[in-house]
This record gives C-alpha cells, structure tokens and sequence, in this order.
C-alpha cells in the first residue's frame, strides 16, 4: 500500500528540550490515524514539520513522495488548533481566500458542510463563538480534496452538539484516496473513527498500531489504553 | 501572488480610507480657516507647519502600521494561513511589499492633489488650472529633479522596508520569545548604519555621479560648482550647489543589490527557516 | 451507539447485526445499510463496517452483490442455525454464572420452569 507520509528518524530540539525524538512513522493512502497524547507530548510539533510551519532539527519527512515545500503545502489541508482566519474576515471571504488559493477546493462541498455546520455566508470571523469557529474551520479544511488532511484537536473545547457534527463532516469525508491526521486528547469521543492509533509521550513513540488489533490484545477499549499510559 | 495582494489590500484598506479621510478633513480644516481669517493670524504662520506635521503623521501611521501586519504574520496566529498557504517566502514577502507601496503611493498622490485642489479652490483670484499648470512651467520648475527625488525617495524608502521586514524575520528566526520581538529594531539600526557605511565606502572608491540637471557623468572635481551638501542616508545623493542634484552611480546600484539581497534573504528565511 | 465492550468494534458491529437478524428485525433478503450510511450512523471509521460486513460475508450470513450492496442470507437454514448458536451461547453462559453461585442442574431448571410459569400466566 501507498505510503501517504514517511517519516524517517525525525528529531526537534528547541535549544536543548526535545520536542521530537527519532520518531519514524508510515501514514498509508486512505487511513485514518490518530496521534494520541496529553499537551506537550509533541503531537503539535510533528503536525506543525509536516505543514512546513517548523523546521526539523534531524530526520526526514516525505509527503506525497516530496519534501516539505509548496507542493506539500498544496496537497496538504491543515486544521490548525488556534483561530487562523484573518480578523477582518467573513465568512465569505474566507471561503474566496480558499478558492482563490487551493485548487483542490470544492465549492459545492463547502457549501454543503456550511448548511450542514449551520453558518451563513455574511457572519463576521471577529463575532463567531468557539464551537463556530471550529466549524467553519473544518468546513473550509474539509472542503479541499486534499491528499493528506492534518487536524489539530478538532473538537477541542466545542460543545457536544458542535461535536457531532465535527465527527460526522469528517466521517463523511472520508475517502480511499486520502489519509487523515488527527490529533487528540479526547480519545473516547473520537477512537472509533481511527484505522490507527500512534501514542506519542515526551517526543517519543511509545505504542502505534491498528486500532481493533490493540484493542483485541489488550482487551481494552484505546481510552483506557490512553489512561494506562499517561495515568501515573 | 496576485491574490495575496488583493487579500492584503481587502484586509487593510478601512485604515488607509480612515487615514486618508482624516487627512482630507484636517487639510480643508486649515485651508478653510486661513482664508477665513485676516492677513497676519498666528494660525497662518504656522499653516506650512501643520500641513507638514499632518503629512507626516499620516507617513507614520501609515508606516507603523504597515510595519505591524508584517509582524502579525510573524508572531500571531494569521501565520498559520499565512506560511500554510502553498507561495513561496518571496511570493508572501513581495505581496506585502507591493501593498505597502501601493498605500504609501496612493497617499502621496492624494495628498498632493488634495493640497492643489485645495490651492485652486481657496485662492482669492479666480484662474485656471491650465492657468496655474502655465505659470508652474514659466518659472521654470526643476522637473527632472523632482521626478529624480521622487524615484530616489521610492527607491530608498523600499530597501528600507525590506531592511525592516528582514531584519523582523532575522530577529524571528534567532529568538523564538515574543517578549523581546522589539528587537528587530535594533537590528534594523544596526543593519542600517552599517549599510550606509559602506555606500558610502563604495561612493568613495568609485566616485561617478550623474548630475540629474545636464545627464551628464563625471568626477566630483569635473563638475564646476562645489559640494558642501547633504549626504543621503544612502550616501547616494547629493544637492550641487545651483540645487541639482548628483547620484553616486557605484552606490545607487549597490544600494539596489542589497535591496534585491535582502528581499531574497527574508523570502528564505520566512520560508525555510521560521519556526512558528 | 456506544461501543462499550473491550471488542474490537467491527465485532461489536457484527454481533449488533447479528441480533438484529436472529430476532427478525432484519430479515432474510434484506439490504444492510451502505459502508459509508452505517458509518455515518454509527459514527465509526468506514473501514470498519467494512471489515465487520467482510467476517459477516465469511460466515456466510449476508452476501455482497457487485453494484447492489450487501444482503442479508436468503439460506432460511443459516438464519435459524444463527439464532439457535446464540440461544446456545447465551444458555451457556447463563449456566456458567449459575455454577458460579453453587446451584446444582436440577436447582437451575427449577427456577426456570417457574421464572417461565409466571410469564405465561
């Protein structure tokens, strides 16, 4: 099967901390996989090397076969964990600034999610709630038929309403041609929906494998996984 | 690159009108009041003052705030769509730049117009535009020169808002702290002063100017009038004394090498070297 | 739904379908929900349905028609072998747990005989 990511003894370092350390680890086309571990476990800085928003100290990453660049950055959709949208922004203009910029982006599914995720077209960034913001984010992240899609704590801090519908836009989304990458800390709302799990603990791999052969082994569910790892 | 200019241009203009507007409000304000008022009003010495000080304010404002989106880029979350998007360092940075050109001209062309339109209505004698454009070319401005200047000025006022932007992205690269992000200052003055000196270094070793008023190429000492006069902060430029103006050839051409430099050097390091 | 039960869940899924067809909610013949539809519902990753309609299609209790979707068994045979393993299995573990508490056969049947007496009535 197609290797989506590669990545090859891949070390950050911050001055002397360790943020990454040699991780190596293969996304396949079409899995979904979801990179577990509390804050400051590193799974920010792996996602912010694989955007091109941090460089790596050591290692190698390949996406699509390519290295981190424009190219990467075209087939990439990349759901940051903070409010990215310019201020100034409404809706609409951000949903232009995608079309204008992504080739890949589809302006029949962003207007689908937009219904779906219950916002319009002329509300104000600057206005929109928490829960909103996320949505809109994901639909425009969404929208792109990306090769890889790179989301950070989607449903960090949303209600549960906003929450389902997060998880739904991204089942939906699923496709055998891309693969997804996602971030948490909320394993129990989201481990049903993982291929894969990779549990990251100070920069460090520490277990990684298929979701229902983890859990057929250790007779457990992934959360209480999570808990027997990052619980002291 | 084209479509960040016009997202750059989208999300700043409401300041630039807001500036403007106030410009334009301030400037008929003293236009209104000093013909208002009789012959010998304290107000009316001070008009060319004011008007400087308004202009310059707005040069300020505009400049700071120029200055600052760049910064936001750097040091705020706008980043994260901004160096995800798939341009090159130099495709961002050129975007930036040519919107904050095209504010700083859009500016200087309205308020100069204004300050005439001003001048035409407000003037007590009933003449002409044509009229005013003839007696402008009977006294014979020094036209050439002032478009000179004007090139000169553009020139020098871009290099020394990508010596800004590089020395921001230098001072992002070398400290990832937020706190001391001012910084960039220093490495802007240091920057600076260094690249005037050595202009002027290069003016020296290879003393060719051009004399704007006659084209013509020369020594200092092969021109017949005597300089005493300012130096640029280029060390490019300099004022004869019947007031035409002399290029250092060597100079103006180094000086545009480290803008086109600096410019490559910022573009690579937002791209390849910022860690957001 | 929930899957609470440390299984993999694409055997949850199956036992919930399972359920399903065995108490008649689900009859022979019938279409499954599509991958991407019971996925939705479900809230779980598609490879998953696919990976519990697959052990389904082994044990032979639905079978996939290109183009067409996935069926339910019309093998009459199959459904009713389906329901009598898992009476078997639940009697099973039912008896298991009885031991567990030191009742004896006799005592088991006892109790069931008049647990079924008082529902008939």
């Amino acid at each position: 099967m197609k290797h989506m990511v590669e990545i090859r003894n891949l070390t950050k370092t911050y001055f002397t901390k360790r943020a990454l350390n040699n991780i190596n680890l293969n996304i396949e086309e079409g899995k979904v996989v979801g990179i577990l571990g509390p804050n400051g476990s590193g799974k920010t800085t792996l996602i912010k090397i694989l955007t091109g928003l941090l460089r790596q100290s050591k290692g190698e990453v390949l996406i699509d076969g390519h290295k981190v660049g424009t190219y990467t950055k075209s087939i990439v959709s990349y759901l940051p964990d903070r409010n990215f949208l310019y201020t100034w922004m409404t809706v609409k203009d951000a949903f232009m600034f995608y079309k204008d910029f992504y080739r890949d982006f589809d302006e029949g599914k962003f207007k689908e999610l937009l219904d779906f995720m219950q916002l319009e077209m002329d509300m104000k960034i600057r206005t929109l709630s928490k829960g909103m913001h996320e949505k809109l984010n994901l639909a425009l992240v969404l929208s792109r038929n990306a090769k890889l899609y790179v989301l950070d704590e989607p449903i960090a801090g949303v209600d549960p309403v906003a929450r389902d519908q997060i998880l739904d836009a991204i089942i939906n989304n699923y496709n055998e041609k891309s693969s997804m990458l996602i971030t948490t800390h909320l394993v129990r709302d989201m481990e049903n929906i993982f291929d894969d799990v990779v549990f990251l603990k100070n920069g460090e791999i520490v277990l990684e494998g298929n979701a229902e052969v983890l859990r057929e082994e250790k007779g457990k569910r992934i959360d209480e996984i999570y808990k027997e790892i990052f619980v002291v | 690159m084209g479509k960040l200019i016009k997202y750059e241009i989208r999300g700043n203009y409401k300041f630039i009108a807001g500036v403007l507007a106030l410009v334009l409000i301030l400037t008929t304000g003293m236009y209104a009041y000093m013909t208002n008022t009789k012959g010998g009003s304290p107000f009316e010495a001070m008009f060319v003052f004011l008007s400087f000080l308004v202009i310059f304010g707005t040069l300020l404002a505009t400049f700071l705030y120029i200055v600052n989106s760049f910064r936001k880029e750097l040091y705020e979350d706008r980043g994260y769509l901004t160096f995800t998007l798939p341009l090159t360092g130099n495709q961002i940075l050129g975007a930036k730049l040519i919107v904050a050109l095209i504010w700083f001209t859009t500016l200087g062309i309205v308020i100069a117009l204004y300050h005439l339109i001003m001048l035409y209505i407000f003037t007590p004698y009933d003449i002409s535009l044509s009229q005013i454009f003839e007696t402008l070319m009977d006294i014979g401005l020094p036209f050439r020169d002032i478009i000179a200047s004007i090139i000169f000025t553009f020139v020098n006022g871009t290099i020394t808002l990508i010596l800004i932007y590089f020395s921001m992205a230098i001072s992002r690269v070398t400290f990832r702290n937020k706190k001391i992000g001012g910084l960039w200052f220093l490495i802007f003055l240091v920057l600076n002063a260094l690249i005037a000196f050595s202009q002027v270094k290069v003016a020296q070793l290879l003393p060719y100017y051009l004399d704007i008023s006659s084209f013509r190429i020369g020594r200092i000492d092969m021109f017949s009038y005597g300089f005493h006069i300012d130096v640029d902060s280029y060390g490019v430029m300099m004022t004869g004394n019947f007031g035409n103006i002399l290029f250092n050839i060597a100079s103006f051409i180094y000086s545009i090498g480290i803008g086109v430099l600096t410019f490559l050097g910022t573009g690579y390091l937002i791209e390849h070297k910022i860690d957001l | 739904m929930d899957f609470n039960d440390n299984l993999p869940i694409y055997i949850q899924i199956m036992n919930l379908l399972k359920s399903q067809i065995a108490a008649g909610e689900i009859s022979g013949g019938d279409k499954l929900p599509s991958v991407r539809e019971f996925s939705k519902e479900l809230k779980v990753n598609p490879n998953t349905i696919q990976r519990a309609y697959q052990e389904l299609e082994r044990e032979e209790l639905v079978f996939t028609q290109r183009g067409m979707g996935t069926f339910v068994t019309e093998d009459v045979e199959m459904i009713k072998r389906l329901r009598k393993d898992m009476a078997t299995s639940i009697v099973k573990n039912f008896i298991e747990e009885m031991n567990k508490l030191g009742f004896k056969p006799k005592e088991i049947i006892e109790i069931i005989s008049e647990r079924i007496g008082e529902e008939i009535e």
